[in-house]
């Protein structure tokens, strides 16, 4: 577990006597993009925050050998963070922001964000008032790729873009970004839209980790079968997880049964992380 | 491009069939570069361990060799080693399930020629 990038036991915060996080264990793996994913309120920006130093909370935590309660400064120049909140002052230039990037953070190269932002539509001279929302994120990405760290945390990074600008987001990040040093952490709503980029799954709920695997071991875990209703009975009794009707059909999902066993029963599919995502989440809002 | 895969098969196989497909489609010839990794990734918008993944399998099959800092390219003699081993898939596995239907359907040699000959004069 040397490779280890984040780590976090009993990792716990409280909102007066609201529970945000409830003993928490956290392990991430260099070059590994993880999906952080659970319903509104169920933790996920709390528990970035605490990763980047930005919250207080209980519990231990390390990231890249560093406590981010003692040593926020030299964890800030290995992490690179976009909020789902835009942060940048409306009167601001591209031009200043840039200026201002490279003055504070000494990782930070001028010419890579230069190259890419001269890729947008984005003038040098044009101000954040004056910029689309999806420019806005576009010019986030600018200064976060431009940045040479090892962990990128992202919060709800595509919220409100339209589908071209959230496939050029990822894209981008695929193509002039990520390699197997880096790590991403990446929390979003759309699911079904980066299931295939992830390489980790962790599904968060009323503060708890409720699933923490590899896409490889979710293959291996869970599969959806598409039940004859004379088999309704047979397929309920291995207690799946979540049943759904298709066409007067049931189809049922299970975790950890023997794919082989699952096969007498019908045909099998892999399901989809939203699929998975709404059968460990029913009831969240009842 | 956009691409739908199927949940029925892993899709580093997928992707694998697919770059088979383009070598036996000729799309793809002996000494081709393969593109990046990354550049599949961003363009499919995959995970490149799952990039990775499928190239290795080819590489594993011999129909892609990796040349050291330069990537990947289709290998020589790709093609004439998929077609021989497409052929002998069609021979083994579905060849004895469509002739047993050509008998049950009691179609004979003649009628079939005729009908490709037809098929293939219209196309």
């Amino acid at each position: 577990m040397s490779d280890a990038i984040v780590t976090a036991r009993g990792l716990s915060k409280r909102y007066g006597t609201t529970v945000a996080l409830d003993n928490v264990d956290l392990n991430i793996q260099a070059g590994r993009i993880v999906g952080l994913v659970g319903p509104n309120g169920a933790g996920k920006t709390t528990a970035l925050k605490a990763i980047l130093g930005l919250a207080e909370f209980d519990g231990e935590m390390n990231v890249l050998g560093l406590d981010p309660r003692k040593h926020r400064n030299e964890l800030m120049q290995q992490v690179c963070f976009i909020a789902d909140v835009a942060v940048l002052p409306r009167w601001i230039t591209v031009e200043e922001v840039v200026d201002f990037v490279g003055g504070v953070h000494p990782r930070f190269s001028r010419e890579k964000c230069l190259a890419f932002l001269a890729k947008t539509k984005m003038k040098n001279t044009q101000r954040v008032r004056e910029l689309s929302k999806g420019m806005i994120v576009q010019l986030h990405l600018a200064l976060v790729m431009a940045i040479d760290a090892k962990l990128l945390v992202l919060d709800e990074p595509t919220l409100g873009l339209d589908i071209l600008y959230r496939k050029e987001f990822y894209q981008s990040l695929l193509n002039d970004y990520f390699d197997e040093q880096k790590t991403i952490i990446v929390t979003t709503h759309q699911i079904e839209e980066i299931e295939h980029i992830l390489t980790d799954l962790l599904f968060i709920r009323d503060g708890k980790i409720v699933l923490d695997a590899t896409m490889d071991q979710i293959s291996d875990r869970f599969a959806e079968v598409m039940v004859n209703p004379d088999k309704n009975e047979v397929a309920r009794a291995l207690k799946p997880i979540y049943e759904r009707q298709i066409f007067g059909k049931s189809i049922f999902l299970f975790d950890g049964i023997d794919h082989a066993r699952l096969a007498e029963l019908g045909e099998l599919h892999k399901p989809s992380v939203a699929d998975l995502f709404v059968a460990t989440m029913k009831g969240t809002y009842a | 491009m956009s691409i739908t895969w199927n949940d029925n098969a892993p899709i580093y196989r997928q992707l694998r069939d697919r770059v088979v497909a383009m070598i036996l489609d000729g799309v793809l010839k002996q000494g081709d570069a393969l593109p990046s990794v990354r550049q599949v990734a961003g363009d499919f918008q995959l995970n490149p361990i799952t990039v990775s993944k499928a190239y290795q399998e080819l590489v594993d099959e011999q129909l892609v060799e990796k040349r050291r800092g330069l990537g990947m390219y289709v290998s020589d003699g790709a093609r004439d080693a998929l077609m021989r081993s497409e052929r002998e898939r069609f021979l083994t596995e579905e060849w004895p399930m469509l002739y047993a239907r050509l008998k049950r359907m009691n179609l004979d040699l003649q009628t079939l020629l005729e009908k490709a000959d037809a098929a293939g004069s219209k196309s």
